[in-house]
Parts: structure tokens; C-alpha cells; sequence
């Protein structure tokens, strides 16, 4: 009897699914509908069969299906979305709410756990054993605030999109529910294939929300987006597919777990080409100058929603796996091209970006080229990789997330009014919405970057690390002095937009009696003004999650830079565990001696007692 | 003869009678009642019933183990029946049998409902099990011409159109003169080497004193090496022609003019078919040849022999279909390139095989299964897509689909995305997995240019999805009515069934394609 039901509870997804196929379709008689459950149990069933079995390893404390259930849960929605009926818009709105938020709820759970050394919430399941695929999720302190960033800003985002969007409801919320379940699977994959599928995941809800309810020239702003992201990412897998190779001769086996393939040493031209292959994939997706142009496109043609989850999730994909894969893989050569690359942020990123946000006249594109020039900021700070900058770039991608999204709100906002996002046809706007020019003011000084709002913390924390990094050469403090002036360059382009916009006689009398914000408006933009003085006034709450891994990455990257310091012609194993995996705490100890002894072989300056010394500095100074 | 003969040759034997019961089926019955009598309502399914038994039987014969059934040895060289030729007729019938539930929609609706259909599709699928299985020049002309003499006539099956005809008459002329130059290239090996067969010429080729570079070194001390070396023109413009040949089935750049002729003015479901099961065929075709007759070092090295012309027929193949695919107006006819620039990836493969046989064959058996399904649920939706007099063809037809008919538009986006390479689709896994094995394998170059023509493919197949989801129909533009037909919905259930498991769960088929390979 026991048995029985052991085995009939082991068979659940199969009952589950027949229940679903027998019940749910609308079918005229008893045994269509048991025909069709039979063959969705039966499906279930061979899927079952098929499934290779799980592995688990559980930590105390972390339940290992919550990151399934974060990516798991939209996945599964964005499906029933498509067997639902289109008639009825409201539930179907209601429903992507509903779920938008309960992943919210359920993601809040991992700020429970101290995001200590090594991964977090690990779930590890074979997926293709003949290939060394395995379904491998886990966050640290890294991922952890952009898993949080895209829980928070994809339902803020969806709401605001129900208000302005009427037509294909159904369409829009597949989109949103299967956009949400791609990028939280990018933020915590870690194993390459699976990155890679949730990679490519991601851009097809996006190049429909870009293409379907965008404005007239939508289609080829989303066949740009697509294609720009595509032509990189193929490199990526050629050169994903090298490094395999490489660690299949060297161990035997295959593998496309990063944790393994971290192991890996290459020679150093290989090394150059395989982080160049990766890179350009990543800086097309933050984007880079000169690779940029599809940005302001997709920013423009795209609806407010889709605006703000590209500027605010997708780009950030962008500087994400950079740190994660291209650095975190090939630390040398990353090294090495940091000082170029580190140029090509400031002067194409941070100064050009601000120069073209200035001369806009299009609000959107605006905004669009401000948002090249804060990842300008994000992606020095990945560069200059001292623990100050790099802490600094993740908290500024959150800031970006949380303002650059505000932004993107509001212009929609007078979008939605006026129908047109000239700059020329505001003006005096602040007589006729009072509220929405104080929040734009609030937002505007945010993305500015002026003490107390989130923007100043993180544009400081990057531009302190930039001085003291010793991977940029001579010009580290050029690329510093640089960066501090953009902060001013950037004060010029916001303030005289706002100047322009709300300021100043109200010559448009169409501008005369419109409305000022509304209840939806208001309830979107009310977290997102919370987020803002947050970060900005206690940025050690973020911090001092992501301390622990970024010092840890930092760890590694540093060893490895200087294995690789020695020509190699041929790949070879880091032998030593301590590089390839988590750090646990004596073998740490005996690490920090290693790399004390190290720290003179280092180019340029010696980073790291200066550089944790100007990070608490800079602590101290943003929690008062 | 051995029972267990059979039991091997049944897939085979399956196909054959079950064509030949049908066709006098089909001749004694009289349809009276049009709706529920046609030809088609009575064959469509009993034609893939056959087909599915067929690759049953194969499966069977694969669980039960070739190498259990000593007895089919006996019919080397002309059938060779291992796991490779048995993997093939699954994927040569359940490309058939898709392509007879899509007939069995497509002919009744468009008024071209004759029961030979069938029966010719059978028989052709008879023919191309024959050429997989085949390891002789002999038993390879009779499956070839078995298999393209049935094709020509679906070719030909819409009579009252020239455009039908044209199709025909080209692809017939074209393959005859392809048919006709691997039979020149056969004689030719023939004549140096003592051998029709395939392992037979291979080890001749490799073994003995036939070199390709004559040495002064070396004095032959006998005759027959003399006329060996006297040989060698013969053996380079024998292996040039059967290259040629079969580059002109497999449809590869410049050889590939009567491809999008003959896909565009064949009835669809005869399309499917040609795009599916001869291209399948035909490679099968292809490794056989190049892999075991022509795989001695020298042959098959870089250096001295037929990779690199392989490579440039990859790549010619690859960027050419790719550049003009994009250009096309007719979606039929993107298809049509589209196949051919999946043609040209394989051929990436191909070479990569001289390096590592294994994993070369597996990736082209997964990417050829891949292939099947997503094209046949491709072509198939594109039939479910127009009505008789509004045949869907342009992507101006597409307008509105995805508003109009979302579940037919989120079908054909699938199959799209599949062929694209778009993760987790079956498509996907099989490029990733063929473009694995060229960089195992040294061929980065190859591989990187294969993945850079995928991004234009992607940017063909995503116009599809432009259209249906991203316009509306100009207004008094005609629209494509879709169609209703079981079978039809039948195929596309069965296509995206495999599409999305071949692709979210590859192991099991992807452990019996290396096997097969093996």
C-alpha cells in the first residue's frame, strides 16, 4: 500500500499534467477531455523518463528550489498566459501582476541569508550528462542585488505598461512573465549552456515588445537589437565551445560548468582571443562605444515598459557577464586590455555619451545616451578592478536600474499626455504638474549624481577606485579626472533638459491643462523615489552583501593574473583548488600570505591596502 | 533465406509492401462521396501508419541490436544494416510520414486530390532507405534513382501549372545529369580500382600500391601496380565527378541552381519531402562515400585531397543561401535557401569527419533529425496557412497572422526559431553541437563563419515573425485564410512535440546518435 502511493507521489507531475489536459481546454464531451489528459500524462511521464536523475547537495538554511522557483514561476506562468483567454484582459493583467509579485516576495528571501564565501542556494541538476551540461544555479553577493533589481523593476515596469498599452494584452503579458523568468535564469546561471540559453532566451520577448508595441519605426529598431545582440553572442559560444575544448584535453572530461572551466589557464594569445570573443558579445549587450547604436534605437521606437526593463535589466546583463565570464575566465587578458578599454569608457562612454545626450532633442534618446554614459561609469569601474571601483560598478548598475527606469517612466509619462517627446514642445510644464516636475527634479538629481541620492555613491565609489587602480596604467588618474568631469557634464545635459522642460513661461498653450500625475503613476514611481534616497544614504546595507564575493573574486583574479604573468605556450590546469572554487577560511589565510608575497610583482601601484582603506573612507563618508 | 534477414530488412521491407498494398488499394476503390471518401482521407493515414511501423521496426531492430542478426551481414556490401542505416530510416520515414499528413491536408484542399500521391511517396522513401543503407555504387544508383524518379513526380503533381511543370522538368534534368556523373564517377573508380563497393575501393585506395603521387623512388616491381599508377588520373577525376554529383543532391553552391525552382514550384508537402528526406538521403549518401571509400590518409588529408573543397562548398554554400534567402519575397522560396544554407552547415561536419568520424556523424544525425522536424513543421505550417486560391507564399500573406490566428502563428514561430538556432529548440542543439565538433576538431575557422551566417540567417526567419506579429494586412490586400485539416495539425503537433523535447531534453536521442555514429 505504501509502495503504492510512493509511487503514485513520485508520479505527481504526470497526474498533475493529465488533471491540467483533462480539465482546463474547453472540450464538448467526457472522453475528449480523458483523451486529452491521458495524453498530457503520458507526456509528463516520457519527459520523466527522459529526465536524467538529480543530484543535490543542501545547505542548511538555503532552500535549493528558490532560485528555481524565482525563474520557474514566471516560466511557468508566461505558458498558462497563453491558454487563457484574450477577451478578458483584466484577469490576465491581474494574473502577470500576481505572479510579478509573489516572485518579488519569494526572491526577498534570499537577503536572509548572509551572502558569505562561495554560492548561495545552490541547485544542481544534470541536464545533458553526454555533454557535461548541468542545470546549475546559484546566486553570491554579486548576482544578488541584480536578481533583486529585476524582481523589483519588472513588475513596477508591467504596471506601468498596463496603463498606457490596451492592445494585445495577452501577448504583453507573456512577454513580461517569460522576459522576467529569462533574465533572472542569466543573473544566476553558472553554467556556460545554461547562460547561453537564457542569453538568447531573453531577446525574444524583448524584440516583441520592441517590435510589436513600439512606434513607427519599431521593426527595424527591434531586427537591430536582435541582430547586434546575435552577431556577439555567436562569438561567444565559438569561443565558449574553445574553452570546453580546451578543458576536456587538460581533464578527460567535458564539462561546461564555470567552476570548472575556471580551472583552466590558457596560453596567452588564446587567452586574448577567447576574452575578446566574449567581450564584444557583452559590451554590444551594456553597450560600449562603438558598438552603442542599436541603444538609442530600441530605446526610443520601445514602450515605457520596454524602456525601463532594458535600461534598467538588460543592459545590465551586459556589464554583469562581463564581470562574471569574460573577467572572471580570462583575468589576464582582461587585465591587460583594461587600460585601453578603460579609455574607450570614458572618452566613448561617459564624455561622448554625455555630449550626444546634450544635443538631443528627442527626451527618450536623452535619456537613451545617458544611459551609455552612466554604463560608461559602471563598466571603468569593472575595469580599474580594484575592490572599490568594482563594488562601486555593481552598486551603480543597481542605481542605474532604479533611476535611469524612473526616467524612462516619466518621459513616458508626457508621453502618454502630449504624444510627442520633443523637447521644444515643453515648457513652463511645472505651472500645470507641480508633482510630476518635483518627482522628475528628485529623479533628475538622482541620475546626476548629487550627495545623499544613490547616483553620488556609486560615481564615487568608481571614480575613487579608478585613481587607485593599478590596471590602467599610467592613465589611471587621467581616466579618474575624466570620469569627475563627466559627473559635471552630466549636471549640464539633466539640468538644462529640466530647465527647459519646466522652467520658463508656458508658451504651448497644448501643455496648458495637462493632468498631473495619476494614482497608477504614483505607485510606480513611489518605490523607485524610496529606492533612490535608500542607496543613497545607507549604501553599507547594499555593500556589505556583495563585499565578501567582489573580495573574493578579487582574490582570484589577482592569483591568476599572475600565473598567467609567465609566458605558457601550452593550456594548462590551475592546479591550485583555492583558485578554481569557493575559499573557505584557513585556506583563505594561507591565500592573503600568497598574495602579500605577490603584491610586489603587481604592475603600477600596489592596490590593495590603499584601496580597502579608500573604500571604508568612502563607507564612512556616504552613511552619514 | 534466414528469418532474422527479414527481421533486419523489415524497415525496409515494411515501406515497400505496404506501398505496394496501398497503390492497389487505390486503384480498386471507387470514392463516391468526396468529403469523406478522397483519396486522401483513406491513404494520408494509412501511408504514415506504414511509415511510423517502419521506423518502429527499426527501433526494434536497433533495441534488439544489429549485431545480435549475424545473417545480415550477408547482404555487404549492397545493404549495409547498422545502427547508422538504421538510425537514418527513422529520420527518412518520420520525415515521409510528416510529409503524408501534410499531403493529406494540402492535396484535397487545393484540388490536386490523386491517390498515386502515396504510393510514389512511399516508394521514393523505399529508395532514399535504400541509398542510406547502401555501400555499393551499385545498390547507391538503384536507391538514388529509386528515390528521385518518385520526387520528380510529386515534383510534377500540380499538372495544370506551368510553373509545377518547370520545376519538374528542371529538377529532372538536373538530377538525371547528377545521377549520371556519380555513375561516370563509379566507372571511373571501377576501372582503377577492381571495386564497386565502398570498402572495397576504400581499401584498395589505402592498401596497395596505388598512390596518388607518382614517386620515381619507388620502382613498381609488378604489373598490376603499374596499372595502378597509371590509375591515379582515373581515381582524381572518378572522386571529382562523384563530389560533384554529390554536391548536386545534397544541393551545395554553385551546384544548387534547380533548388529553389523546384522547392517553390512543387506542391508543398512535395517540398517537405524533397527538403527533408532526400536531403537526409543524400547525406547519408555522402558520408558513406567520402568516409569509407574515400578516407585513406592521403585522400582525406587537408593537404592532398577532398577537405578543403568541402570546406569551400561549406562556406560557399552557407554565405550564398544566406545572402539571397534574405532578399526573397516568397516565403516558400526563403525556405528553399534556408535548406540550403542548413546544407552548407553540415558540410562543415563532413569535414570535420576526416578528423573525428564519431562525433562528426553523430552532430550531422542530430542536426539532420533537427532539421526534419523543424523544416516539416515550417513547411507544414506555411500550408496550414493558406486555402485553397489563397495559398500563402509572400510574406505580405503573413500580415496579421499572429492578431488573426495566434496559435498557427506561435506554431511557425517555433519552427522558425528552431532553424534559426534559437535555444532551447531543437535547431539550437544541433548547431551547437555540430559547431562543438568543428572547433574539437581544429575547424574554429569553419565554425566561426558558420555561427556568423546563422545571424543572418536569424535575420530572414525573424521577418517572418515581423510580419505576422508586427503588421497588419494592407487594407484590400488579399488575405491568407487558413485552412482546417487534422492532418495537418497532426504533423505540426508531432513537429513541435520533437522540436522543443529534442532541444530541452537531447540526451537519450543524443547517446543513440553517437552510438549510431560508432
Amino acid at each position: 500500500m505504501n509502495s503504492a502511493l510512493g509511487s503514485l507521489i513520485d508520479l505527481w507531475p504526470a497526474l498533475v499534467a493529465g488533471a491540467f489536459g483533462a480539465f482546463v481546454p474547453k472540450r464538448p464531451s467526457w472522453w475528449e477531455r480523458a483523451g486529452v489528459g491521458l495524453i498530457a500524462a503520458l507526456l509528463a511521464m516520457f519527459v520523466m523518463w527522459m529526465w536524467p536523475g538529480a543530484e543535490q547537495q543542501q545547505v542548511a538554511g538555503e532552500w535549493p528550489h528558490l532560485l528555481n522557483v524565482l525563474i520557474g514561476l514566471p516560466l511557468i506562468g508566461s505558458f498558462f498566459i497563453l491558454f487563457m483567454p484574450r477577451q478578458s484582459p483584466r484577469v490576465l493583467r491581474g494574473l502577470t501582476l500576481g505572479i510579478l509579485l509573489v516572485d518579488l516576495l519569494a526572491s526577498l528571501w534570499l537577503l536572509q541569508v548572509p551572502m558569505s564565501t562561495g554560492w548561495h542556494f545552490v541547485y544542481v541538476h544534470e541536464w545533458i550528462p553526454a555533454f557535461g551540461i548541468r542545470y546549475h544555479v546559484a546566486v553570491d553577493g554579486i548576482s544578488l542585488w541584480l536578481v533583486l533589481l529585476t524582481t523589483f523593476i519588472t513588475p513596477i515596469a508591467a504596471y506601468v505598461t498596463f496603463g498606457s498599452i490596451k492592445t494585445r494584452i495577452k501577448d504583453l503579458c507573456f512577454s513580461f512573465l517569460f522576459l522576467q523568468a529569462a533574465m533572472i535564469g542569466a543573473f544566476v546561471a553558472l553554467d556556460l549552456f545554461l547562460f547561453y540559453v537564457f542569453w538568447e532566451l531573453m531577446l525574444i520577448p524583448m524584440y516583441l515588445m520592441i517590435g510589436v508595441w513600439g512606434s513607427q519605426d519599431r521593426i527595424k529598431a527591434a531586427l537591430k537589437f536582435f541582430l547586434y545582440t546575435m552577431a556577439g553572442s555567436v562569438l561567444m559560444l565559438a569561443a565558449m565551445l574553445y574553452l570546453v575544448y580546451t578543458y576536456s584535453q587538460l581533464t578527460g572530461e567535458v564539462s561546461f560548468s564555470l567552476l570548472a572551466l575556471n580551472k583552466v589557464l590558457l596560453p596567452q594569445q588564446a587567452q586574448l582571443l577567447c576574452f575578446w570573443a566574449f567581450a564584444i558579445a557583452f559590451f554590444i549587450k551594456v553597450p560600449m562605444f562603438p558598438v552603442h547604436t542599436w541603444l538609442p534605437d530600441a530605446h526610443v521606437q520601445a514602450p515605457t515598459g520596454g524602456s525601463i526593463i532594458l535600461a534598467a535589466i538588460l543592459l545590465k546583463m551586459g556589464t554583469y557577464a562581463y564581470l562574471r565570464f569574460a573577467m572572471g575566465l580570462f583575468p589576464w587578458a582582461a587585465g591587460t586590455q583594461a587600460a585601453n578599454l578603460a579609455g574607450v569608457a570614458v572618452l566613448g562612454g561617459i564624455i561622448y555619451g554625455a555630449l550626444c545626450s546634450w544635443k538631443q532633442d528627442d527626451f527618450k534618446r536623452l535619456v537613451a545616451y545617458s544611459s551609455v554614459a552612466h554604463l560608461g561609469y559602471v563598466m571603468l569601474g569593472l575595469f580599474a578592478n580594484t575592490h572599490t571601483s568594482t563594488q562601486g560598478a555593481l552598486l551603480q548598475m543597481v542605481n542605474h536600474g532604479v533611476s535611469t527606469g524612473a526616467l524612462f517612466l516619466l518621459v513616458g509619462v508626457i508621453y502618454d499626455r502630449r504624444h510627442t517627446r520633443e523637447i521644444s514642445e515643453f515648457g513652463g510644464l511645472a505651472k500645470v504638474m507641480p508633482v510630476y516636475a518635483a518627482v522628475f527634479l528628485v529623479v533628475t538629481m538622482a541620475s546626476v549624481g548629487v550627495p545623499g541620492t544613490n547616483g553620488f555613491v556609486g560615481e564615487f565609489m568608481v571614480i575613487m577606485g579608478t585613481y587607485t587602480s593599478p590596471y590602467l596604467g599610467k592613465f589611471h588618474w587621467v581616466d579618474a579626472a575624466v570620469a569627475a568631469f563627466g559627473v559635471i557634464l552630466a549636471a549640464v545635459y539633466m539640468l538644462s533638459v529640466v530647465q527647459k522642460v519646466f522652467f520658463g513661461p508656458l508658451k504651448n498653450p497644448k501643455n496648458a491643462h495637462l493632468p498631473d500625475l495619476n494614482v497608477r503613476e504614483g505607485i510606480a514611481l513611489v518605490p523607485l523615489v524610496i529606492m533612490i534616497f535608500v542607496i543613497g544614504l545607507f549604501p553599507s546595507v547594499f555593500l556589505s552583501r556583495s563585499s565578501q564575493s567582489v573580495s573574493d573574486f578579487h582574490t582570484r583574479n589577482r592569483l591568476v593574473w599572475n600565473e598567467s604573468q609567465a609566458a605558457n605556450p601550452e593550456p594548462r590546469l590551475l592546479t591550485n583548488d583555492i583558485l578554481a572554487g569557493s575559499l573557505s577560511g584557513s585556506s583563505r589565510d594561507e591565500l592573503m600570505k600568497r598574495l602579500e608575497a605577490l603584491d610586489g610583482q603587481e604592475p603600477g601601484r600596489k592596490p590593495d591596502d590603499k584601496g580597502s582603506k579608500d573604500e571604508t573612507l568612502a563607507i564612512q563618508e556616504e552613511s552619514k | 533465406m534466414n528469418a532474422n534477414i527479414l527481421l533486419g530488412l523489415s524497415p525496409l521491407l515494411i515501406v515497400a509492401v505496404g506501398a505496394l498494398v496501398l497503390m492497389v488499394v487505390e486503384a480498386l476503390s471507387r470514392f463516391r462521396d468526396e468529403r469523406l471518401e478522397s483519396p486522401s482521407a483513406s491513404l494520408a493515414v494509412s501511408s504514415s501508419v506504414v511509415l511510423f511501423a517502419s521506423a518502429i521496426a527499426a527501433a526494434g531492430v536497433w533495441f534488439y541490436g544489429p549485431e545480435n542478426l549475424p545473417e545480415v551481414s550477408s547482404l555487404a556490401p549492397w545493404l549495409l544494416l547498422d545502427r547508422f542505416s538504421l538510425f537514418f530510416f527513422v529520420i527518412l520515414t518520420l520525415g515521409g510520414a510528416l510529409s503524408c499528413l501534410l499531403a493529406g491536408g494540402y492535396l484535397p484542399e487545393h484540388k490536386l486530390d490523386r491517390g498515386e500521391f502515396y504510393p510514389l511517396l512511399l516508394l521514393s522513401t523505399v529508395g532514399a532507405m535504400t541509398l542510406a543503407a547502401a555501400g555499393d555504387m551499385l545498390t547507391i544508383f538503384l536507391g538514388l534513382e529509386a528515390m528521385s524518379l518518385g520526387v520528380y513526380t510529386m515534383v510534377a503533381f500540380r499538372r495544370g501549372s506551368p510553373r509545377s511543370i518547370e520545376a519538374a522538368l528542371k529538377y529532372f534534368l538536373l538530377g538525371s545529369f547528377a545521377a549520371a556523373l556519380l555513375l561516370y564517377g563509379g566507372a571511373l573508380l571501377y576501372g582503377a580500382t577492381g571495386h564497386t563497393d565502398l570498402s572495397g575501393i576504400g581499401s584498395q585506395l589505402a592498401n596497395t600500391g596505388l598512390r596518388l603521387v607518382k614517386s620515381d623512388s619507388e620502382v613498381p616491381s609488378d604489373m598490376l601496380l603499374i596499372a595502378y599508377d597509371n590509375a591515379v588520373p582515373l581515381v582524381m577525376v572518378g572522386l571529382v565527378l562523384i563530389l560533384v554529383g554529390l554536391a548536386f543532391k545534397v544541393s551545395a553552391v554553385p551546384f544548387h541552381m534547380w533548388t529553389p525552382d523546384a522547392y517553390e514550384g512543387a506542391p508543398t508537402p512535395a517540398t517537405t519531402y524533397m527538403a527533408v528526406v532526400v536531403k537526409a538521403a543524400a547525406f547519408a549518401l555522402m558520408l558513406r562515400v567520402l568516409l569509407i571509400a574515400f578516407a585513406d590518409a592521403k585522400t582525406a588529408s587537408w593537404g592532398t585531397g577532398w577537405p578543403p573543397v568541402v570546406a569551400g562548398l561549406a562556406v560557399a554554400t552557407m554565405t550564398v543561401a544566406n545572402v539571397i534567402a534574405v532578399r526573397q519575397e516568397s516565403v516558400k522560396r526563403m525556405l528553399a535557401y534556408s535548406s540550403i544554407a542548413h546544407a552548407g552547415t553540415l558540410l562543415i561536419a563532413v569535414v570535420a569527419a576526416t578528423k573525428a568520424t564519431q562525433q562528426a556523424e553523430a552532430s550531422m544525425i542530430y542536426y539532420l533529425l533537427a532539421y526534419t522536424v523543424s523544416t516539416a513543421g515550417a513547411f507544414g505550417t506555411l500550408i496550414l496557412c493558406g486555402s485553397r486560391g489563397a495559398e500563402a507564399v509572400s510574406y505580405e500573406d503573413l500580415a496579421g497572422l499572429g492578431r488573426r490566428h495566434p496559435a498557427i502563428a506561435f506554431a511557425f514561430s517555433l519552427f522558425l526559431l528552431s532553424l534559426a538556432g534559437v535555444p532551447p529548440l531543437a535547431g539550437f542543439f544541433g548547431k551547437f553541437y555540430l559547431f562543438r565538433v568543428a572547433i574539437d576538431n581544429g575547424f574554429t575557422m569553419l565554425a566561426v563563419l558558420g555561427l556568423l551566417n546563422s545571424v543572418i540567417a536569424a535575420y530572414y526567419y525573424l521577418r517572418v515573425l515581423v510580419v505576422m506579429y508586427m503588421k497588419e494586412p494592407e487594407p484590400g490586400a488579399p488575405i491568407a485564410v487558413p485552412m482546417r485539416s487534422g492532418y495537418v495539425a497532426a504533423a505540426l503537433l508531432i513537429s513541435a512535440v520533437l522540436v522543443v523535447l529534442l532541444g530541452l531534453l537531447p540526451n537519450g536521442t543524443l547517446e543513440a546518435a553517437i552510438l549510431a555514429a560508432g
